[in-house]
């Protein structure tokens, strides 16, 4: 088996994981390896078109495609060595990482772990809502995907679930595909997002919010024909042909309980420290792998900060 | 042109009746399976509970008592022969209740009138110290170290691929609309006619339509539905046996297994309907399944919910197997539930003994061609932790549907097969890729496109 060793070892390509490499070549650190499982790093916003990324990082509105782009050139300028199509498959002994990747399976070994794995949207069959499993069902990120990648008809009507930032997100993404957005549920009392968004929102794209409202029931054979609703014990069906599930979000955690070590029992996202370690341990989770979730860029902010206080670490 | 007129066509490409057509197989027969899907095993037999039972709770002298304890180990020594996923947990038969406890020495009993002698009776400490995450109120467990679990999707393509490339011709998309009944038996199909001088019924929920065809009603398929849960691989540390329920007056509970794929499932629920195709899930059936398992692993219940399950059981109003030889040189293989996993590879010796009976003669037997499946178990090697495997090629280095982690070169070898899928769904039964917790969201536009090139 191939080994090798590396200063600091990044997992995860996103906005957070390449900000974090970015900063840590600025501090000095010798060599710095971001493994990225998918073909190209970036992360979540390579298939978020709509703008409003890089505001608080780099002081531009970017869409997110633009956005992820600029991490990735700016992390390989700054000597960041990026291995893609590469997943970290758990952890091997003395803080080593092993890796599968075409090339074969390589252990890493590194001074410091940066954990960068980020967050997914808990999908339909997370949520267990009853139903059949019709056609029309996705969340915001398969959505967005569907849309703006391979740019498929997704339908006339919509429900939201949820009702975080991110699924005002889908509004845009539904208008964008020709679907009119008919309601947004949530359990919760109140949205998640901020005031000023839900009122523009409502306002211009006029759907229904839905509080204290709960899916019960996904209607249709073969294609989404609506929903069942209940509010209050009260059960009305919604006619619809499109179910987006948003937010509810999940951080991808699974290399830190195979690893053994503790997660917090409300978001399921690794125990850190205010130095966002693990305690007793070189590895450090950073980015939305520490819920709750935030902005890409507020992300990438925050893994600057941990990044500089690891490579003070290293010194 | 005259037509081919088969030996035998089966109807039907679940396990049962892909299992035939490889026992078949073994003679010069002519052979046809059809179906009605687009893919074997995509019937009732792709939502079995995957444990291969040694059928030591059986109703003891019953048809499928015999076929279960027989197929039992021709299914365990034909899955270590092919590559196909066995874990040998063993099952323990958790008694929550003071009835439940007297049962089960009466469990034992019926285990040994079944011909299976090595099931014991444990205490409460000895199911704490095999299972420490079960919940509290256990009062002992029968513990049945033969219960196993299995890869239940590779036995039906591995039978099929070997009927197949013994010559057997494998008709998909092909339901049984009518038959004429003459010299020989001419089906009409969606497809064409199929002319063959034995049918065999192993059409599962609707093996009483295909009887009604050929004007016969012995039995009423009852689609009994039943909702499984699917726990993320995160959970699969909590559980180590099949902990199976013990049947009292207060009715059949769940069971909480481990699968070979990694994960832990909850289940099933047992709903009768009227609807052959209503396999959706409910509201009362997934609260049922949550409180069940939130008294018998209440960490369970905490972990992420990988899929929600349903699937329909071809029950009828009688308890056992329904196999019967008709006129005209007809069998029907009905009735067959969960069981019929194990139970495939005997139900098709019997099947060709009954043949034999109504005069198909056997000819020479022949050599199967020797397979190996990929392992799509979770105990065993996978090819993305296999160094040789990826510098022969690199494909296998390509995880491609992260969560179950498989690999490019297994969905290319999957589509290069003798049998390949022709949906999403048969994909995932033969690879794993697409099945996992994200349910698609990383990889299904790249399988979606893979498979579309083919």
């Amino acid at each position: 088996m191939k080994t090798s060793q590396v200063d600091v070892l990044v997992i995860g390509g996103g906005p957070a994981g390449l900000a974090a490499a970015i900063e840590l070549k600025k501090s000095g650190v010798q060599s710095v390896r971001v493994i990225e499982r998918e073909r190209v790093a970036g992360g979540v916003p390579r298939h978020s078109f709509h703008p409003g990324y890089g505001l608080r990082d780099f002081k531009q509105f970017l869409s997110g495609p633009k956005y992820a782009k600029k991490y990735v050139e700016s992390a390989l300028t700054a000597g960041v060595v990026i291995s893609t199509l590469s997943t970290a498959t758990h952890f091997g002994e003395k803080n080593s990482v092993q890796v599968t990747s075409p090339a074969g399976i390589e252990t890493i070994s590194a001074r410091a772990i940066i954990l960068a794995t980020g967050a997914r949207e808990r999908a339909r069959a997370a949520r267990a809502v009853p139903g059949k499993r019709p056609a029309g069902i996705y969340t915001t990120g398969s959505l967005q995907q569907a849309t703006y990648l391979e740019d498929l008809a997704i339908g006339t009507r919509a429900v939201i679930v949820g009702a975080e930032h991110v699924s005002f997100s889908a509004v845009m993404t539904l208008k964008h595909a020709g679907v009119k957005t008919v309601a947004m549920l949530t359990e919760k009392k109140k949205h998640e997002t901020v005031g000023i968004v839900r009122i523009a929102l409502g306002l211009w794209y006029r759907f229904k919010l839905m509080t204290k409202t709960e899916i019960v029931e996904v209607l249709g054979d073969s294609r989404v024909t609506g929903v069942r609703i209940r509010r209050n014990g009260v059960e009305k069906v919604i006619y619809c042909d499109t179910i987006v599930f948003t937010g509810n979000w999940i951080p991808d955690n699974e290399l830190v309980r195979r690893g053994g070590f503790a997660i917090d029992s409300t978001y399921k996202s690794p125990i850190v420290n205010a130095n966002a370690q693990i305690a007793g341990t070189s590895i450090y989770a950073v980015g939305n792998l520490v819920l709750p979730i935030k902005a890409a860029d507020k992300c990438a902010i925050d893994a600057r900060v941990i990044a500089k206080k690891v490579a003070a670490s290293l010194n | 042109m005259s037509k081919k007129i088969y030996d035998v066509a089966i109807i039907g490409a679940g396990v049962v009746g892909t299992a035939i057509a490889r026992e078949l197989s073994k003679h010069n027969l002519s052979i046809a399976i059809l179906d009605a899907h687009s893919d074997v095993g995509d019937g009732t037999s792709k939502a079995n509970t995957a444990i291969l039972h040694t059928g030591f709770d059986m109703v003891p002298g019953s048809l499928e008592s015999k076929l279960v304890a027989r197929g039992y180990h021709l299914l365990r020594d034909y899955a270590r022969e092919t590559g196909i996923a066995v874990e040998e947990l063993g099952a323990l038969l958790v008694a929550w209740s003071q009835e439940e406890h007297d049962n089960l020495s009466k469990l034992q009993a019926k285990a040994v009138e079944n011909g299976y002698k090595d099931s014991v009776i444990i205490s409460a400490a000895d199911v704490y110290a095999r299972e420490p995450h079960l919940g509290p109120g256990a009062l002992g467990a029968l513990y049945v170290p033969g219960e196993w679990i299995i890869d239940p999707w590779t036995p039906i393509v591995a039978f099929a691929t070997q009927a197949k490339l013994a010559g057997a011709d494998i008709l998909l998309s092909t339901a049984v609309t009518g038959v004429t009944i003459g010299a020989h038996n001419t089906l009409h199909t969606t497809n064409g006619d199929v002319e063959a001088h034995h049918v065999i019924n192993a059409a599962g929920l609707y093996s009483d339509e295909i009887d009604g065809v050929f004007g016969i009603k012995d039995f009423t398929v009852i689609p009994r539905r039943g909702e499984l849960m699917v726990f993320d691989k995160l959970s699969r540390t909590l559980i180590s046996h099949v902990i199976l329920p013990v049947p009292s007056s207060m009715g059949k509970g769940v069971l909480v297994s481990p699968t070979v794929f990694g994960n832990i499932m909850l289940g099933p629920t047992a709903q009768n309907l009227d609807d052959k195709t209503d396999s959706g899930s409910s509201e009362d059936g997934l609260k049922f399944l949550r409180e069940k398992g939130s008294k018998i692993a209440p960490e369970l219940l905490d972990e992420e919910i990988t899929a929600v399950y349903a699937g329909l059981r071809a029950s009828t109003e009688h308890s056992d197997f329904q196999i019967r030889t008709h006129n005209n040189k007809y069998i029907t293989v009905g009735g067959i539930r969960s069981t019929g996993l194990t139970a495939s590879m005997a139900i098709a010796e019997h099947v060709k003994e009954l043949l034999v009976s109504s005069g198909l003669s056997l000819g020479a037997e022949k050599m199967l061609p020797a397979i190996t499946m990929p392992n799509l178990g979770e105990a065993f090697v996978r090819p993305y932790q296999d160094e040789k495997a990826i510098a022969d090629k690199s494909g296998y280095g390509e995880i491609i549907c992260h969560c179950e982690r498989a690999t490019r070169q297994e969905v290319i070898d999957a589509l290069e097969s003798p049998l390949p899928p022709t949906t999403l769904g048969g994909l995932g039964r033969r690879t794993r890729a697409g099945l996992g917790r994200c349910q698609g969201f990383y990889c299904h536009s790249e399988l979606r496109k893979m498979l579309e090139k083919k």
